[in-house]
């Protein structure tokens, strides 16, 4: 049975947990600040919470006096973390080819009409997303609003 | 020489264990981003009812109990037993509030009704879902009538059709049921649910026409067809909007008799695009996260139950608890901007 001989590293754990309460408390800044380029929030707020976590992981999960083994155990899970979102981009994210949900035609239309309507809905800021979806043209179904039949 | 990796076989169990759960929570997180990104037209905080509040007040809690538990495993380390309880009696307390905070946040979704499959995403489908809850209601109202030993004899309330009939000439003066008494309250209860069944029955056909309430006052075939034969070529009825039926529905909820049962069976019609997609990542990846907190009170509830008992045999047991305890923490302090602010 092997010791772990960690304990001779003294962290101050009160000091980790104020700079985490920091960066939690800088996010909500992040947030009410309101930046015009939604994306800059997002960067932001994202870096935030990897410095967060990496925090809880070096000091209070004490990885910062562990050996290399931690790499081969995070290594490979980090890979996935990032390849599996990044494979799944092209086609759920970004969609290279026209996407024919309901949600990107007939109704995506419709529920347009409804938010102009329904302007004064409060905080909608209407997402503009990077990839305009707004005007795909779909070969298939007719527009014409007929009467709905169930 | 020197054989293995420096640490015990437990810590490396926990660690390897962790490994997977990174993985598992990668799978729902990365669902979740890749969905964001895919969905122009993501519902906002407005429609979710996601306030940053709440996630914010959450986090805190979860960054509190992570240093509450580095605190136990430290005073484990230094053999002060009793001073690790109070440590961990400390981070259960806030996994508690974490949970508590949780439930408030998720008994705000289910009153207004925010659960995967159940969000209209058009404004048709909102109107055909008030109709559908309308009905429920309706059907309700009028079962109490017909159940056994009820004023008329009708054995279920399959069709609100042949129950209408034989509750309007109970209500005009008819006989009632054996062993019912009729008296003059039950009428008038019995005419105003008459009434409230008309008044569905007048959305209905509104909706199934796709007619606006306006436009055509009644519901009878006949008024659509002559409606129909004044028109131009070319022209149509005006369509039923969400706005009609929101109104319709108000009135019926200021209604002295059947006006509460409305109120409480029917939810104000919103259409979310996207928000059944939102319902669904929102609820697994919280619910999940959830259980997982739970599993982390089971863990060190073990330790807290050796009471005056605890020892140094436990210090293992306290560290890699706290160890799983701080990925509940990390996976948090991820969902925390993906969910609230990023939203």
């Amino acid at each position: 049975m092997s010791h772990d001989d960690h304990e001779n590293h003294h962290v101050n754990y009160l000091a980790v947990f104020f700079v985490l309460c920091g960066f939690t408390a800088l996010s909500v800044v992040f947030d009410v600040m309101h930046f015009e380029n939604h994306a800059v929030t997002i960067v932001l707020v994202m870096a935030v919470a990897v410095a967060k976590a990496l925090c809880v992981m070096m000091f209070f999960m004490h990885l910062k006096f562990e050996g290399n083994w931690k790499f081969v155990v995070l290594a490979p899970v980090t890979i996935l973390a990032i390849g599996l979102p990044l494979a799944l981009m092209p086609d759920i994210a970004i969609a290279y080819y026209t996407p024919t949900t309901p949600q990107h035609g007939d109704w995506g239309e419709e529920m347009a009409e409804y938010r102009e309507a329904h302007a004064e809905h409060g905080d909608h800021a209407g997402h503009d997303d990077a990839a305009d979806h707004s005007d795909v043209e779909h070969d298939a179904a007719a527009h014409e609003k007929t009467e709905h039949t169930p | 020489m020197k054989m293995g990796i420096p640490i015990s076989d437990a810590k490396l169990g926990m660690w390897l264990f962790l490994g997977t759960e990174i993985m598992f929570f990668t799978a729902f997180i990365g669902a979740y981003i890749v969905y964001r990104i895919g969905s122009p037209g993501w519902p906002s905080p407005a429609d979710t009812h996601i306030q940053v509040f709440w996630g914010g007040l959450n986090t805190f809690v979860l960054i509190v109990s992570s240093f509450c538990v580095v605190k136990a495993h430290a005073a484990m380390s230094d053999k002060q037993f009793q001073a690790a309880q109070k440590w961990l009696l400390r981070t259960m307390i806030l996994a508690v509030v974490f949970l508590g905070i949780k439930g408030y946040e998720y008994a705000g979704k289910f009153s207004h009704d925010i659960l995967p499959g159940h969000i209209p995403e058009t404004p048709m489908q909102a109107i055909a879902k008030a109709d559908r809850e309308l009905e429920v209601v309706v059907r309700e109202r009028l079962a109490v009538y017909s159940a056994e030993g009820g004023v008329i004899s009708v054995p279920e309330v399959k069709d609100l059709a042949t129950v209408v009939p034989q509750l309007q000439a109970f209500q005009q003066g008819g006989a009632a049921a054996e062993g019912v008494t009729a008296t003059a309250e039950l009428r008038t209860a019995a005419a105003a649910d008459i009434e409230l069944y008309q008044r569905w029955k007048n959305l209905n056909e509104h909706m199934i026409a796709n007619v606006s309430l306006k436009s055509v006052a009644s519901a009878q075939v006949g008024s659509y067809r002559t409606a129909r034969e004044a028109l131009a070529t070319g022209e149509k009825l005006p369509a039923l909007t969400l706005d009609e039926v929101d109104e319709y529905l108000t009135e019926l909820q200021g209604n002295e008799s059947y006006g509460a049962a409305v109120t409480a069976g029917v939810f104000k019609p919103h259409p979310v695009l996207y928000g059944n997609l939102f319902a669904s990542l929102y609820f697994l990846m919280t619910g999940f996260h959830a259980i997982h907190v739970l599993v982390g009170m089971i863990l060190f509830a073990m330790a807290m139950n050796q009471g005056s008992r605890l020892n140094e045999g436990w210090t293992a047991w306290v560290e890699n608890s706290g160890l799983y305890w701080h990925f509940v923490d990390l996976v948090w302090i991820f969902l925390f901007p993906l969910l609230y602010i990023v939203a």
